[in-house]
């Protein structure tokens, strides 16, 4: 307990770290991935294709490799990034190939017709998808979209695998310090618990909300 | 920015020379070794968390609070927690054991984790059968096991199977957290090979690209396995209508 109580501060600091990577990622992550998903159902040939190959290729390999691809192979042809931006960088787009596919989830659960009828009624399919589509795609998108924040809360630990000071990191320094393996861990894991369970607390109260919503 | 150093063959030669293959042999054969040990983790666990997770969901859904609390307290802690900071956990909770291999923690680790995920999936999938089914087949004087056996388990299963699919997915691309803890799985191979040869971008690409393939393959898998599915139910369907009529 008291080397909790010593290097409290140490925690601290990476629990911030783990918060900063978390929002930055995640600010990456819905741009990006409400621009991709998008992409996937524009009318346009080839471009749902391209945005299809982005979503699955960055789904199905993993975090830590991707992480590794922006930190240790991007040098190589002259692109240098600090480890907190590499693992911002691959946090967000890992995470935005998730967030395409719940968009465009959310953009093909708006029935057609209401799609038609505003194009019908001379609006450009810009300003359809604008003021038609997107508002409601919004809500249907929101719970799952809420889940994804939490994984990507908890995946911002796999960044101390290229040593940014984030909570597990400062947790494993200060285990390899001190080997009060059982308080240390302890004390990271209410930390990770501090962020995480009031995030799907609140994910679920959104999801009651929606279902009255729609009712 | 130039892109010169990504297109150039001397560093792709490695993996992918064809016409002096004795490198890319060695290459591949270094991979392979640790592919067979990311699959081996990943069966192993992949059965574990199955058996535990069922275990789990059983467990949080009696009605008896001694029992039911715990559970729910298990799963969802578990799940709210990095898997790798669960991976380290057990690594170094378990550091004191002597000449214990590597692949032990990192299944143990993964096996808590995907465990609380499948009883959740598993919770769910047999939350979603309407309790008009429970209450009606309970109704006409099935057990609470048969109608389990007969009515809710056999739809349930159903709805489980892509969502577990889909974590399957996500184990295996879990598995490459437990090269963090030293362990030689496939990605960590990666590494040693492109420190080796000193081209991390192309040989982490590869490595990417086999992970994707094994993944999609995976995730074809799970949808022939749906339509199969689906198939037999509807000649079953259709043989019991032939029947009846």
């Amino acid at each position: 307990v008291r080397a909790v109580q010593d290097n409290l501060p140490l925690l601290l600091s990476g629990l911030r770290t783990t918060a900063e990577l978390g929002l930055l990622a995640l600010v990456l992550a819905l741009v990006a991935g409400t621009l991709v998903g998008v992409l996937r159902v524009l009318p346009v040939p080839a471009v749902p294709w391209l945005g299809s190959a982005y979503v699955e290729f960055f789904r199905n390999s993993p975090l830590l490799v991707q992480m590794y691809i922006w930190f240790f192979g991007l040098p190589t042809i002259g692109v240098v990034l600090p480890p907190f931006w590499a693992a911002v960088t691959a946090l967000g787009i890992y995470t935005s190939a998730f967030v395409a596919e719940v968009v465009r989830a959310g953009i093909q659960s708006v029935s057609r017709g209401h799609v038609e009828a505003a194009r019908s009624l001379g609006l450009s399919y810009l300003q359809s998808m604008r003021h038609v589509i997107l508002p409601q795609a919004f809500a249907v998108t929101i719970p799952p979209l809420g889940n994804l924040a939490i994984a990507l809360a908890k995946n911002t630990s796999i960044a101390s695998a290229i040593a940014v000071a984030d909570l597990l990191y400062q947790g494993e320094l200060i285990n390899a310090r001190t080997f009060a393996t059982y308080p240390i861990f302890l004390a990271v894991m209410v930390l990770y618990l501090v962020i995480t369970i009031p995030m799907s607390r609140g994910v679920n109260v959104l999801e009651r909300r929606l279902v009255a919503y729609r009712r | 920015v130039s892109f010169d150093h990504l297109v150039d063959p001397r560093l792709w030669a490695p993996l992918f020379d064809l016409s002096d293959p004795t490198h890319a042999q060695a290459s591949w054969r270094f991979l392979a070794r640790g592919m067979v040990l990311t699959l081996q983790i990943t069966a192993i666990s992949a059965v574990a968390s199955l058996v535990l997770g069922t275990l789990l969901a059983l467990l949080r859904l009696t009605r008896t609070a001694a029992v039911h609390y715990p559970a729910l307290l298990l799963i969802e802690g578990v799940r709210a927690l990095p898997v790798l900071f669960i991976i380290f956990f057990t690594w170094a909770a378990l550091l004191r054991v002597r000449d214990l291999p590597l692949w032990v923690p990192a299944t143990i680790g993964l096996t808590i984790y995907t465990s609380a995920v499948a009883a959740e999936i598993i919770r769910a999938g047999i939350g979603s059968i309407e309790v008009g089914q429970l209450e009606a087949s309970r109704a006409l004087g099935l057990s609470y096991p048969k109608t389990m056996r007969h009515v809710i388990l056999p739809q349930a299963l159903r709805r489980m199977v892509p969502p577990l699919m889909g974590q399957l997915i996500t184990l295996l691309k879990d598995t490459s957290l437990a090269s963090i803890i030293g362990m030689a799985e496939f990605f960590r191979q990666g590494v040693i090979l492109y420190n080796f040869w000193g081209n991390p971008l192309q040989t982490l690409l590869t490595v990417a690209a086999v992970y994707f393939l094994v993944n999609t393959t995976l995730s074809r898998l799970s949808q022939r396995l749906e339509a199969g599915h689906e198939k037999t139910q509807r000649v079953r369907v259709a043989t019991a209508e032939t029947t009846a009529a």
